[in-house]
């Protein structure tokens, strides 16, 4: 574990996300595909590698209920995920 | 999580006040030095977001860890990042100093 000590003239500089925000799920719209992906990473000891597929339907689920801006899937890291069908767009 | 690899994380907020709320969020990264590595894709973060009373939200990260935290050999030793929210009340007029964000 690092020391506690601060040197005081390095502060954390917050960067703003890559895509944008989130919209609010409010509606829990989505929230079956999380519970799956939540139950998929306890199952497999929180191993992310393991549970892509689940966090890539959460995604999906978002960005067809206008909760997320569309991007191509392989933009997000999941283009060894994809069927083989031709891109949408 | 693997450098590299994209990950989604989630996180909860419940307002338990009988009035809606509007926040905003910010974060944090220890160990500082892994901060630099840190991508955030997308996020709730950064906006104003409205709970209404008693609502209960999941706010998901979607990130990934720069591969080139890798190569970096102070970070040999670094095998949890922790990633931490804090929501604020937004108040009217506040601005969160983020620079060249709009």
């Amino acid at each position: 574990m690092s020391t506690a000590m601060n040197f005081g003239s390095k502060s954390f500089q917050p960067r703003p996300p890559d895509k944008g925000s989130f919209p609010l799920d409010h509606f829990g719209e989505c929230r079956s595909f999380k519970e799956k992906f939540m139950k998929c990473l306890r199952d497999n000891k929180f191993e992310n590698a393991l549970c892509r597929k689940e966090s890539k339907a959460y995604l999906e689920c978002r960005m067809e209920r206008q909760l997320m801006a569309q991007e191509p899937l392989e933009k997000l890291g999941f283009g060894d995920l994809i069927d083989g069908k031709p891109e949408k767009n | 999580v693997v450098p590299g690899e994209t990950a989604l994380a989630f996180y909860k907020a419940k307002n338990p006040t009988d009035k809606p709320v509007i926040g905003i969020s910010t974060y944090n990264v220890v160990p500082f030095e892994a901060g630099q590595y840190f991508n955030k894709i997308q996020c709730f973060c950064f906006e104003e977001q409205r709970l209404n009373p008693q609502e209960e939200v999941d706010m998901p990260v979607f990130f990934y860890i720069d591969p080139e935290f890798a190569e970096d050999p102070r970070m040999v030793n670094v095998d949890l990042i922790t990633l931490s929210y804090t929501f604020f009340e937004a108040k009217e007029g506040q601005q969160l100093p983020v620079p060249g964000y709009n």
